[in-house]
């Protein structure tokens, strides 16, 4: 196994390499002055510059070779370039908005997980039976919903009226507390950060601000877990050897949880790791509703800019994070399945 | 329910209950007022939260252009004068001891020296006392370091009659054009630093301007409006790695990116609020209140500025108590309007306007899905389309001015009389314009090339970026009423994405456009300058029949208007330029916009001042809470 995830970390610079280069490739297709668009945000910008000027100052006139090899020099020095959408360094934004996200995706994967797979199992177990219809309508009402419309929905009952779960990842007075210098920021989450400080009320105002947008996600996320989770049960429930442990008179609830879902969850854990993967790149529509400050929104602001370095900057991060979380899935199939050898 | 399941079910219960437990067992006091979402809306009355849309793009005062930027160094730190409770009319001393004027003797007779007092006992936020070397370093500072596109051109205008320092080297016998600062012959960049030395002088308790002409708005220039003239602390900038103030190193500041700018995310001013952090991450800016302020400490303690970019979510705090003001754009005000506890206050003067331009001269390789066949033949347009005067009035009496107040900018505004608005002096407020009028505009398409326009009829692309959808529908407006004139007139509207639009403004490939201009100083300058000058900011993008037309016209009577002594001949001067922008037809400006704010009722003691980059002047602004 060792082998397997050597061989695995030495081929991430191909797909780096891979990712950067088509990157630049698209971006040949245009123009100086179009790329420049991501330094001017509107006509009235343009007064008292000119676009030529910027674009000499930016070298965007530079031939895309030369501008690849210059900017794989200063990737090769830990310097992913300026981003002009996130007004810092690509490295800086990376850092301070992926813990968000990551706080996000942790708060929400367990409720989507567990909750879908639990659905699934319902369904399942009560194939075609009111039970597995209705939790499949939930599901899938869930699924089918636009999340803009349902996170707005969710702010409006939960913020608006009831006043509960305000948006932003921190109250005002909590906000306070941890910009006045006093409060140490260890990794960029606030349920930790408050936790090492020992402030267990900004722990809670923390929590509070994670419930609508977890809500949000789950409701979303539910539908696609439990269809995998229920087909796969149907799948398996049908096999020989489940038929034995019935026969053999083991308690149906042993046969599920034994010899059923165990067995079930091989194509569960493949997409419970895209699921991740796809929570952790950003939810850009969830974190604009609830104005929670993730790197979903930091990208889908400098795509619309075609603010490139930024795009570059984070298409080399997700490139490292897609192999290490296939690793971890092949890893995960193993420990599941020990059939499964990873070579 | 197995065991996996009752996990899942306590971790969301836990979730739920946990934030029902804080709710109920962290003392409110903790929590603070405005974080209480009882259905009684309540607030602290010492912090304050506005949320608005688009962050900063620095702190810097000599790099910052934008109303962002200037909002947040407005409430850090102070310039020499201010507007007498935002009144244009009249300058009152800031950090200046008096308002210089020719009575007072502080204006030569010939308008191009001016002393400046420097009031006494200004502290800065590190406790550095202000003097008058402090204004000369941030002065000069700002023009040694000239970032390209930033307000510098202010205070070269005046001073040297240049806009950049690379004409100030050019001045100095140095290359017109260089692309490396450091290839210039250090002799040249002494006598170019010396230029600049001469002209901003300390003289005791003075700062000292020598003007290269008289320059009527200069004082406004240096007044609390954009940013660009906030005062710096010298001795902390050097301190803090910024240029040491010697003749011979300033070439290594010049023309720095934003962030390797000293001030771009950190300050020290003499503001009424310290900046206590900027929250790049959490998109948001924290103030406090400066104790020391030489005005006398604000009444609130802290100001949140948040950016938030989703309208629902702002609209959402304010009615719950959360934000005390929010950015709302023109079109949600009907949503917002009858919230309780809600106050929008509308019709606020501005001093901007948004014209339709025209392209005197447009290319057509590479243009052809907006030119079309590029000849007057009824399927395109040719390159001089707009430079024939009477196509542009006829365009300009086409537009249904009426109808884009009421039914796009919803009445907030006034319909434009000229390339100067309507709240500034030296305005066209008696003089002819142009009105919606079908008739005239049918009589100048019959005149346009001689009659073969109307007879052949011609194919025009309208562009606009998309998202804008203002400029969509006032190029709408423009499509229908040209159409029904005559039916071999046809002009389609096209959405453009922005990057694609920028290119096509760069090759001055867009025969006609929208642009707002607002002002950089409340003066009709600036607005002649930027429409009607060869060298304006606008004429680039509109090719070089109109630079020609300017260079011919124009240009020599703006010049003129500047230097003249006395109001009645600036206004002589103006009225001639109205005229001609009026004949010529060369821009039409259609509205000049009113504004608005959004706030709580609670909110008291709100200022608008035009001239503010800042939507609020937070100095100003306390909560009445019971």
């Amino acid at each position: 196994m060792l082998t397997y995830i050597t061989r695995r970390i030495l081929f991430l610079p191909v797909v780096l390499i891979g990712v950067s280069l088509m990157i630049f490739i698209a971006m040949s297709f245009l123009s100086p002055a179009q790329l420049v668009s991501a330094y001017i945000k509107s006509p009235e910008e343009l007064k008292n510059q000119s676009i030529s000027e910027l674009i000499e100052k930016y070298g965007l006139d530079e031939p895309m070779w030369k501008r690849y090899v210059g900017w794989m020099k200063n990737v090769l020095r830990g310097d992913l370039g300026y981003s002009v959408s996130a007004n810092m360094y690509v490295t800086e934004a990376i850092a301070k908005r992926f813990p968000a996200t990551l706080e996000l995706a942790f708060f929400a994967a367990i409720p989507v997980v567990l909750g879908g797979i639990w659905l699934g199992t319902v369904s399942a177990k009560n194939h075609n039976q009111p039970l597995d219809h209705a939790s499949r309508i939930f599901a899938i009402v869930g699924w089918s919903l636009p999340d803009f419309v349902f996170g707005l929905i969710i702010l409006l009952i939960f913020y608006g009226v009831l006043g509960w779960f305000p948006p932003g990842r921190l109250s005002v007075w909590a906000d306070n507390v941890i910009l006045s210098g006093n409060f140490v920021q260890y990794t960029g989450m606030h349920t930790i950060d408050s936790l090492l400080n020992g402030r267990f009320d900004i722990f809670l105002d923390a929590l509070r601000h994670l419930i609508a947008p977890t809500i949000t996600l789950a409701y979303l996320w539910w539908a696609y877990i439990l269809r995998i989770t229920r087909s796969s049960m149907l799948d398996v429930l049908n096999k020989d050897y489940v038929r034995t442990a019935r026969a053999k008179g083991l308690t149906e609830k042993l046969v599920i949880n034994r010899h059923v879902r165990r067995n079930a969850m091989i194509p569960v854990v493949t997409v419970v790791g895209s699921m991740i993967l796809g929570l952790l790149s950003g939810v850009v529509i969830v974190e604009t509703v609830f104005d929670y400050k993730g790197i979903g929104l930091l990208i889908a602001k400098g795509a619309q800019r075609m603010d490139y370095t930024l795009i570059l900057g984070t298409s080399l991060f997700y490139g490292v994070m897609l192999v290490l979380a296939n690793l971890v899935v092949d890893i995960l199939y193993a420990v599941l399945d020990p059939r499964v050898r990873l070579e | 329910m197995n065991a996996k399941a009752r996990i899942a079910l306590l971790l969301v219960l836990l979730l739920v209950g946990g934030a029902a437990a804080y709710v109920y067992l962290v003392p409110k006091g903790e929590r603070k007022a405005e974080d209480d979402k009882t259905p009684k809306v309540t607030t602290d009355p010492k912090t304050y939260v506005h949320v608005t849309i688009g962050e900063p793009d620095t702190l810097d005062p000599a790099y910052a252009y934008d109303t962002a930027s200037g909002e947040i160094i407005h409430q850090l730190y102070d310039s020499l004068f201010d507007y007498e409770n935002g009144s244009l009319d009249k300058l009152i001393p800031l950090l200046a001891a008096e308002v210089p004027s020719v009575e007072n003797g502080l204006i030569s007779p010939d308008g191009k020296t001016i002393k400046v007092p420097i009031r006494k006992g200004v502290k800065f936020h590190n406790g550095g006392e202000l003097t008058p070397e402090d204004v000369e370093y941030t002065i000069e500072r700002a023009m040694i370091s000239d970032p390209v596109g930033g307000p510098v051109w202010m205070f070269f205008e005046p001073l040297l009659g240049v806009q950049t320092m690379e004409q100030v080297i050019a001045m100095v016998g140095g290359p017109e054009d260089f692309t490396d600062i450091n290839e210039v012959d250090p002799a040249i960049r002494r006598k170019a630093f010396d230029l600049i030395d001469a002209a901003v002088e300390v003289e005791g308790d003075y700062v000292v301007f020598h003007l290269a002409n008289p320059y009527p708005p200069f004082l406004q220039i240096l007044a609390k409006g954009g940013g660009w003239s906030s005062i710096l602390d010298k001795e902390w900038m050097i301190e803090n790695g910024d240029w040491d103030g010697q003749p011979d190193t300033w070439a290594k500041w010049f023309d720095p990116t934003k962030e390797e700018m000293t001030l771009y995310e950190k300050a020290n001013g003499t503001g009424p609020f310290k900046l206590q952090a900027w929250d790049r991450s959490g998109g948001q800016i924290v103030l406090k209140r400066f104790d020391d302020y030489f005005r006398g400490p604000a009444q609130l303690e802290t100001v949140f500025v948040k950016y938030i970019e989703e309208f629902n979510t702002r609209q959402l705090m304010l009615q719950s108590g959360d934000a005390d003001s929010i950015y709302a754009n023109n079109q949600y005000l009907d949503q917002l309007r009858g919230i309780p506890g809600v106050r929008i206050i509308e019709g606020l003067p501005q001093v901007t306007n948004t014209a339709l331009m025209f392209n005197f001269t447009i290319p057509y390789e590479g243009n052809e899905d907006i030119v079309g066949s590029g000849k007057l033949d009824g399927k395109g347009i040719p390159s001089d389309f707009f430079a024939d005067v009477n196509v542009r009035k006829a365009f300009a009496y086409a537009f249904d001015y009426e109808r884009y107040l009421k039914e796009v900018a919803n009445g907030a505004g006034k319909i434009a009389t000229g390339v100067v608005p309507n709240t500034l002096p030296f305005s066209n407020k008696d003089g002819e314009w142009f009105t919606h009028d079908l008739e005239k505009a049918e009589q100048y398409f019959r005149q346009a090339f001689g009659g073969e326009l109307w007879e052949k009829g011609f194919k025009l692309t309208l562009l606009y970026n998309s998202g804008n959808n203002a400029r969509k529908t006032a190029a709408e407006i423009l499509e229908y009423n040209i159409e029904s004139i005559n039916p071999k007139f046809q002009i389609d509207v096209q959405g453009m994405q922005w990057a694609t639009y920028l290119a096509k403004m760069d090759a001055g490939s867009l025969p006609v456009f929208f642009m707002g201009w607002s002002m950089d100083f409340p003066d009709a300058h600036n607005f002649f300058d930027a429409y009607m000058r060869s060298t304006g900011a606008l004429a680039g993008y509109c090719g070089q029949a109109l630079i020609d037309l300017a260079k011919a016209e124009f240009d020599d009577l703006i010049a003129q208007a500047m230097q003249v002594s006395t109001e009645a001949e600036r206004q002589a001067i103006y009225n001639e330029l109205h005229k001609k922008a009026f004949d010529y037809a060369i821009a039409v400006p259609y509205i000049d916009p009113t504004d608005h704010r959004v706030m709580r009722d609670w909110v008291e003691g709100f200022v608008y001042c035009p001239a503010y980059s800042a939507n609020y002047d937070f100095y100003s602004l306390s909560k009445k809470v019971d």
